[in-house]
Order: C-alpha cells, then structure tokens, then sequence
C-alpha cells in the first residue's frame, strides 16, 4: 500500500461494502429495473396489448376496479392458504428428512441423491405427470385406491372443488420438499461437533437437543429459507397453469395466476400489472417484518 | 423519457447491421413460424423444395411451442411489440381480430388476385377466414371440422344408431352409460367450447347483442349442463378434462362419445380399430345445426421487410401436393380441392365425416374478445355451471355481458 | 447384544422413515419412467397397467435421434451453468459484504434484492423481451443467463448472507489481525468454510434455471433451446407425445441427480471437518 492520507484511508474503507456489491447490483438492476418501471407504468393506464395507440391514463382506476373485482378476493385468499399450506409442508416433511439424512447409515449418499429427484424436474413435467397420475379415467391412483379398496369408484381429484385445491397442494409439496432438505441439510453441516458432545454430556434428550442446540443454530439459514420460499411459491403459477388452468370455477386461481390469465388471454395488461403489484405490496409487508427482525439480529 | 432515449440508443446499434451488407439484398430470407404437433416431423424438405423453386429466397423455419396457444401467441405478440416479429406465420382465427386491430397484418388481396392456384381452394373456406373489414388477410393452409366420434361395437350391442338428434344423443348417453362406461366424454377444461358449441350455438344461441340469453340460447345450455348434473352421463371429472382427458378416456374404453376432429382419428384407430367410426355432431331435428371449423392459416406480417418472399412461400404451402405434404406432417385436412380425393393419411370414414360436417360448420366471431372469451370466460362459467356453483343461465348471462357488457 | 439392538432401532428410526420419505420422492418418477417404455398403444389404458409386456426403448430412440433433444440438453446445461457461475460471482461479494460490514443502506439493498425476486415474472417478460432485443441477446445463452439471474442473484445473495452469518466472525477478524486483506480473508477464511453453502446455492441455481421454462421460452429461439422448451414442443395442440414427454421427463432429472451425488459428499466434509474446529 501507498501512503494514503487517513481520510482516503477511511474513505477506501467506507467503499469497500459498495465495491463488493457492485456487480450483483450492476446485474440486477440492469435486468429488472426497466422491466418493472414499465410494469408500474402499465398498471396506471388502461393498456391492452393489441390495441397499442389507445392507451389512456387511468391513474388508480385499476386499483379501484380490483377492489370490487368478486374473483380477486377469492384469488387473494386461496393464495394465503395455497401459501400457509405449501410452505408450511415443505418445510415440514423437509426439516424432517434433512434431520434423518444427516445420520450415518450406508445408503445416505444414495438416499441423499434420490430425494432430489422431484426438484430436478421442470414444473411442466410435474404438472403433467402429476395431472396423469390423477386422471379419471385411466390414472394410476384412482387405480391404486381402488385395489386398495379405499374407495368403490374412482374419483374426479381435480375436477372437485373440494379436492383440486389440495391435489394441487401435494404435487407442489413433492415438488419443492427437497429444497428445505438440502438447503437444511447443509446448514446442519455448519453446527460444530463439540455442540452436539456438550449437549450430550449435559444429558439432554434427543427432542431437547433438537429444540435447545440444533435449531437456534441454523435459525437464520431457516428463516431465509423459508422466506425466499414464500415469496417463490407466491409467485409460482406453472404446475396450476398446468394442472387446472384455475379451475374448476375459481377453485384454484390464485392470484398470480389471475394475473397472468388477465394478460396474457384478455391482453389486458395494465390490469394484470395492477394485480401484480399488489402481490408485491402484500408480499412486501412480510418481507419487512422479516428484515427488521433479520437486522435486529445482526445488530446484535 | 430519459429511459427511452437510452433504449433508442442502444436500438441503434442494433439496427445499424442490416446496412452493414447491401450486398446480400438479392438473397431474400423469410422468417416464417410454425407449430406442429409432432416434433419428430419437420418442414425442411418443403423447404428444400421451395429454396429450389425460389433460388433467390431462403426460409428460416421457426418452431415456436404452442403451450395451449398461449405461449406461441405470448411469443408472437412481444415480437410483434419488440419489432422483432417473423416476416410470416401460421395463425388462427381466434386471434385475428386482435392482430389486425394492432395494425399487424398485411392485406394479401392483391397479391392473391394474381395467384393460379387460388381456385383450388373453396369459397367456403376463404370466407370463413374473411376478415371483418372485407379483406383477407388469411392465407388457409388446413383444417378440421369437429365431429362425433362413437363406439361402434356398443352402440351395436345396445341396438342403437349413432344418433342425429339432440333426443337421440342423450338416449344414447343414457342407455350407455353403465359401470366403468360413461356415455359422453364431455370436455369441460380449455377448449371445451368446440364440445358445448353445437348443443348451444346449435340450438340458436349467436354472438349478437341478446344472442346468448334468448329463451333457445338458454335451453340449450340447460340441455348441455343437464347431461352432467342431471342425467350423469358424462364422467365427474368432465369439469376440468381437456382434449387429452377425453381422448385417453374414449381409447381407454371409459366412454362411448366424445366430440373430437380427425386429428385423433389415427390414434383412436390404433387403439380401437374398427370400434370406432364417426358421424357430425348432434343437432335440432330439423335444423342445420352447428359445428366448429378448426381453422389454421399463413399472415403476412405488415412489419415484414419481404413481403412479396414472405407471400410466395406461404402460398406454396397452400397449393395442392406442398398442401398434402404439409398436412402430412401437421395430421390436418387439405384446404385444396385436388387433393381431397387421394387423401389418405386418415381412414376414409373419418374424412367423409368431416365433409358431411362442413356445411354446418362455422367459426367464433372475429372479436378482440373471443380470444379471452375461450380462454377463461368460457371454461370458468362452464365448469362452475356443471360443478352447481351457477345456474346454466347465469353461465349464459356471464357470456353475454363478456361480449356486451 | 447391544450392537444389535443399535443397529435395530436405527433401521426402525432412521432408515425405514427415509425409504419412506424416498419412496415418496421417487414414486411419480417412476411412473414417469415406466410410461416411457411402453409401448404407444399401452400408456392409455384402463385398467391400469402396470408394467409393459413388451418394454421398449423405442422412444429413447426416437427422442435422440429425431429431435433436437440432445442439442437442447447442451444449450440446458450452457444456461444452468452460466446462471450458477454468474449468481456466484456476483453473489459471494455481495453476500460478505451484507454479512460482515455495517453501511449505510444496508438493510434498503438486501430489501430490494428481495422486492425484484418478488415480482411476478410473467409481467416483466415482455418488456424484458423488448430489451434483451435492443441489446442484441435474444436467441444467446447469454440472454438467458441474464434472464435466469434476476432470481438467482437475490437468492444466492440471500442464502450466503445468512450461511456466512453463522460463520463466527473472529474466525476473519484473526485472518484480518495476521495481515490478510478483504479479499484475502473472504478467499482463504471464509471460503472453505461456507463452502457447503456455496454449493448448496450452487446447486439451486443450476437447478431452477435447468428447470425453467418462461424466460426460457420467450429468450429462446433456433439456434438456443433448452430442454424445457423442447419438452413443450411436445405438447400439440391436439396431442401430447406421452412416449417422448416422458421419456425426456426421465431424462432431463439425471443430469441433476447425478451431478448432486458427487457434490452431496462436499455438503458433510465442508464446516465439521474443517476450520472451525482448530
């Protein structure tokens, strides 16, 4: 180092935090920024795709139409339990299988790779293979049930309002599962043995052990995952897209999904940005709740 | 505005290459996007063919995935916003409206006045694909008519013929639905108005102002839902099948009916074999009825630069043997007359089933919101009038303030 | 005896709830696997049929050679590997920096990371369409990695922020006594024992963007497909190619699967074994 003064010493200092995000916010920015400035500015205006040279203002006019939209409110909360539900099982069978899988048996490496599987599978495989697996007619469950006798006819899964939503919910618990287990997994690997020998020698159970020593230390990988979690399958439309285009009726629409059904077959685009920022808003209050809690810890 | 003249700006350098080789303006290359239904199958050798016709002009053949039409029609859509839009493409009806209204689509009356082959062609045909402005736009390239499929060997067994009459289908239904046999596939999920059409549009509903909530619009709609909420003879998932549910239902043996076009033939005959023939679709006794007419043609795009390239190619596809050869590979009928008497592709009931279709065929009207309207107003309504959440004629109300509410 | 007993009550706690867990994990797979040696005229039937009579390959064969497929799993894992590269990084910078200094800004960054993974992709496709077109990147890997990074960055950059974050911070702060720059103690400290983290990230990203689809659609075009596309392109509009959907299906989840069972054994041998301990 050359002879800097103090203050470009501190200054360098000062820097450094920026420097080091920099390119992750050169990158970011460039992609997305513009896009979303567009999508704000479309939400503003009554703008529909094919007819481009009538595109009035309309300041909050969408915002209004969708309070009194009937299919937005049911959309908005079949989206918080689509949400509650596929999150919270996720992430329960995930914790779960990431705690066994950390124990030593000969096939965990096997165990480990196979668990992957129904993430590494594209969201339109999913659906069809799920939709396949539920069919009426020729579906190997209706099948399955009905050898097993559990049923004497088989069952419309997701024909039934009843059932669709949930059917729905299982492909999507399958599919995303792996992802808590790994993402678990790997931050059970950052607690230290001797914590596990200390929590040992001072004779605590193994639920104790769990509650008291395992899961404070990976609290913080925990709540990211969850949290990044929420805000993907909030967002996530495909396998429904898929499976049931939102129906029957309204019984699986959610509100990505509305939003997308308003653009891209009424070409209604400023509506279905309006819709999509309202999910950001809502989204949004949760993700401050979670930052001021994350930056408290981190203030610690 | 700061935005846009970055954006102008970076566009710049982009549309600086084309200047970069003036040279190379004698060779004309088309941009043209298709989507077939069969990957394995591929346009080249009509292409080699063309190019070998054509010296001066090359095609670049796109295949754009269909994903229910969405994604094609996302694609074609943000090329034509982006500037980027291929010089020609297959289309369809449902979106004709919406693309001429955004000033996409090149008139081809002229061009077609001085086409040989145009005659070959019927006058029905071109003027369903007429736009609403009196132009064409539209260049046929296929088609199929939606029809009846039926199980031969049941209705042989029960003593019945394949019925005519809308009396005649729900007496079949009934008579054959019994244990893991439903008498109708019925279609409920995407697309299924090409099922619902001819019991409704059939019985007298239109598309005018009223058309959908006069007293025949409505009793034909009761008429549809009954079949599943009263009378049961459609499977209860009918409220979310789509074709592929009710295609692998009628193979499979699950029904005895479902409403489908030639398109599925080969497949059916594979696994069915002479089980299954086929006959138009139900009407009115007395009445012409209605059925719908899957249409598919070539536009030439107002933006492209190679018009007049851009023409002759689509309207090589649709002159006689290139027309056999491209329905060859897409398993849809000929538009031209030539070739329908040495078609072969399909088995000759089901083509002479399509025929007797056609003069009870018709398409959606040429609407921006017909698009929306097959897409989710149709499939919502519907599914919640067969699910009970709606009155059929609530169902028929929703429809009519979508077109003119 | 107590050997036994031991042995015992791990197969029942452990080893019998994970065959479970991987049966459940496996079973549609499976499914998926066995539609695709059937026989065309054998995937639709009623009742169900559970395995062939005569299995055949005929779909692999025909996936391979009569379609593009083999291209687009190299265009897949150009993409896949792009993404996971870039959002690395970019992200392993980022993620030090939200990790070990206080500035000004901090937590409004680390908002909005989060608030651009929050925005429903299906709005932004077009104008994001539109500028990748200005640029010159539509039909490139290229564009498709930058498509794929608008989720991977936020989320690498999430998920390191808070794996580095359980990494004690005295373990730098000595590095930083001893002389050892940022940089330097981002390299050789920090590195090797987050790496499990790393590769967990890594992972994730090269899997969501070997899945996905939209981005992928609307960036791609003839020269640059990735297999999700051309899985679609099976899906007609009046067929679905059952045999050659499913058997690019199986297909497509091993590269990943495979790719996971060598990286799984940095996942154990990264923080335990390594400096935390010394």
């Amino acid at each position: 180092m050359t002879t800097a003064s103090p203050s470009a010493a501190a200054l360098r200092t000062a820097a450094t935090p920026y420097l080091f995000l920099a390119p992750a916010l050169l990158v970011t920015l460039a992609v997305v920024l513009v896009p979303v400035a567009q999508t704000v500015w479309m939400s503003l205006h009554d703008y529909i795709l094919y007819r481009p040279q009538n595109v009035p203002f309309i300041g909050l006019g969408n915002f209004t139409r969708l309070l009194k939209d009937e299919v937005f409110w049911i959309s908005l909360w079949n989206s918080a339990w689509w949400i509650v539900l596929v999150v919270g099982l996720q992430f329960a069978l995930g914790l779960g299988a990431a705690l066994l899988l950390n124990q030593s048996f000969w096939w965990r490496g096997l165990a480990r790779s196979l668990i992957i599987i129904p993430w590494a599978l594209p969201s339109v495989i999913i659906g069809l293979t799920w939709t396949w697996m539920y069919d009426f007619n020729v579906g190997v469950l209706n099948d399955l049930v009905l050898r097993l006798g559990l049923v004497d006819k088989p069952v419309p899964w997701l024909a039934q309002p009843t059932t669709s939503f949930y059917a729905i919910v299982l492909a999507l618990v399958w599919q995303g599962f792996p992802f808590f287990a790994v993402t678990i997994l790997a931050g059970l690997q950052t607690i230290g043995q001797e914590l596990y020998e200390a929590a040992d020698i001072d004779g605590a159970t193994r639920f104790q052990r769990l509650r008291l020593v395992i899961l404070p230390s990976i609290a913080d990988v925990i709540m990211t995952a969850l949290l990044l979690r929420t805000i993907w399958v909030a967002n996530s439309l495909d396998v429904i897209l898929v499976m049931t285009g939102g129906g029957p009726g309204y019984a699986t629409h959610t509100l990505p999904l509305y939003a997308f059904l308003k653009a891209y077959s009424g070409m209604e685009f400023g509506y279905g940005s309006a819709l999509a920022l309202v999910l950001t808003a809502l989204l949004l209050v949760v993700v401050f709740a979670y930052v001021r809690r994350a930056a408290k810890d981190l203030g610690r | 505005m700061k935005r846009r003249t970055f954006l102008q700006l970076a566009g710049a350098g982009a549309l600086a290459a084309p200047f970069v080789s003036p040279a190379a303006a004698q060779q004309a290359t088309v941009r043209w996007w298709y989507h077939f239904d069969n990957p394995q199958n591929s346009p080249a050798e009509l292409v080699a063919a063309f190019e070998k016709e054509n010296p001066g002009i090359k095609i670049q053949a796109e295949s754009i995935p269909w994903g229910g039409g969405s994604d094609y029609y996302t694609r074609l859509f943000a090329s034509l916003v982006a500037g980027n839009a291929p010089d020609c493409a297959m289309v369809k009806l449902n979106n004709q409206a919406q693309l001429l209204q955004m000033g996409a689509l090149e008139p081809l009356d002229s061009r077609l006045g001085g086409w040989a082959a145009r005659s070959d062609i019927s006058d029905s045909i071109w003027n369903v694909n007429k736009a609403t402005d009196g132009k064409q736009y539209f260049l046929p390239v296929q088609y199929v008519v939606l029809y009846l499929y039926y199980r031969t060997d049941l209705f042989q067994a029960a003593g019945l013929q394949p019925p005519k009459t809308y009396e005649d289908f729900l007496a079949a239904a009934k008579a054959l639905t019994k244990g893991d046999v439903y008498g109708f596939g019925m279609r409920g999920g995407a697309g299924g108005h090409d099922n619902w059409a001819p019991f409704v549009l059939g019985n007298g509903a239109t598309f005018d102002k009223g058309g959908m909530v006069s007293e025949k619009a409505l009793a034909g709609n009761r008429f549809y839902v009954s079949l599943m909420r009263d009378h049961k003879v459609v499977p209860p998932s009918a409220p979310t099948d789509g074709f592929r549910q009710i295609v692998d239902g009628f193979k499979a043996g699950r029904s005895a009916m479902v409403i489908h076009h030639v398109g599925s033939s080969n497949e059916m005959v594979q696994a069915l074999g002479d089980k299954v023939s086929a006959v138009p679709v139900p009407k009115p006794a007395g009445a012409k009825g209605w059925t719908i007419f899957g249409d598919e043609s070539n536009a030439v795009f107002s933006a492209s630069k190679q018009k007049d390239a851009a023409f002759r190619w689509i309207s090589f596809l649709s002159t006689a043997n290139n027309n056999v050869a491209f329905n060859k590979l897409t398993g849809q009928l000929p538009v031209t007359t030539s070739s329908a008497a040495t078609w072969d592709v399909h088995p000759k009931r089901f083509v002479e089933a399509s025929a007797a279709s056609l003069p009870a065929a018709g398409v959606l009207p040429d609407l921006p919101k017909t698009a929306d309207f097959v897409r989710t107003v149709w499939p919502t309504s519907m599914q919640r009038a067969l699910l009970g959440q709606i009155t059929p004629d609530d169902m028929m109300k929703a429809v009519e303030a979508h077109f003119h509410g | 005896m107590i050997d036994r007993r031991s042995h015992l009550r791990r197969i029942v706690e452990v080893e019998i709830p994970v065959l479970l867990i991987v049966l459940f994990a496996i079973g549609p797979y499976a499914w998926m696997m066995i539609t695709s040696i059937k026989p065309s005229a054998e995937i639709s039937q009623w009742p169900v049929r559970y395995w062939p009579d005569q299995p055949t390959l005929q779909h692999y064969r025909d996936l391979l050679a009569r379609t593009t497929f083999s291209g687009n799993m190299r265009d897949s894992f150009i993409v896949a590997l792009g993404a996971s590269a870039l959002g690395l990084a970019v992200s392993i910078p980022a993620a030090y920096a939200f990790s070990r200094f206080s500035f000004a800004g901090r937590r409004l960054l680390m908002t909005q990371f989060l608030v651009i993974n929050m925005f429903p992709i299906v709005l932004i496709i077009i104008p994001l369409f539109v500028l990748m077109r200005r640029f010159g990147l539509l039909d490139t890997h290229l564009g498709i990695v930058l498509g794929h990074s608008t989720f991977a960055i936020p989320f690498s950059i999430w998920m390191l922020t808070s794996y580095m974050n359980a990494i004690p911070r005295e373990l730098d702060e000595a590095a930083r006594i001893d002389g050892a720059s940022r940089l330097q103690a981002l390299r050789f400290v920090i590195m090797p024992v987050v790496m499990p983290g790393v590769v967990t990230t890594g992972i994730y990203i090269f899997v969501t963007s070997w899945n996905e689809y939209l981005f992928a659609m609307m960036l791609s075009g003839q020269s640059v497909r990735t297999v999700t596309v051309a899985l679609q392109l099976f899906i007609g509009e009046f067929t679905v190619q059952w045999g050659l959907l499913t058997a690019g299906g199986t297909l497509i989840a091993i590269p990943v699967t495979i790719l996971f069972l060598f990286v799984q054994k940095r996942l154990v041998s990264g923080l335990t074994s390594g400096a935390v301990k010394s």
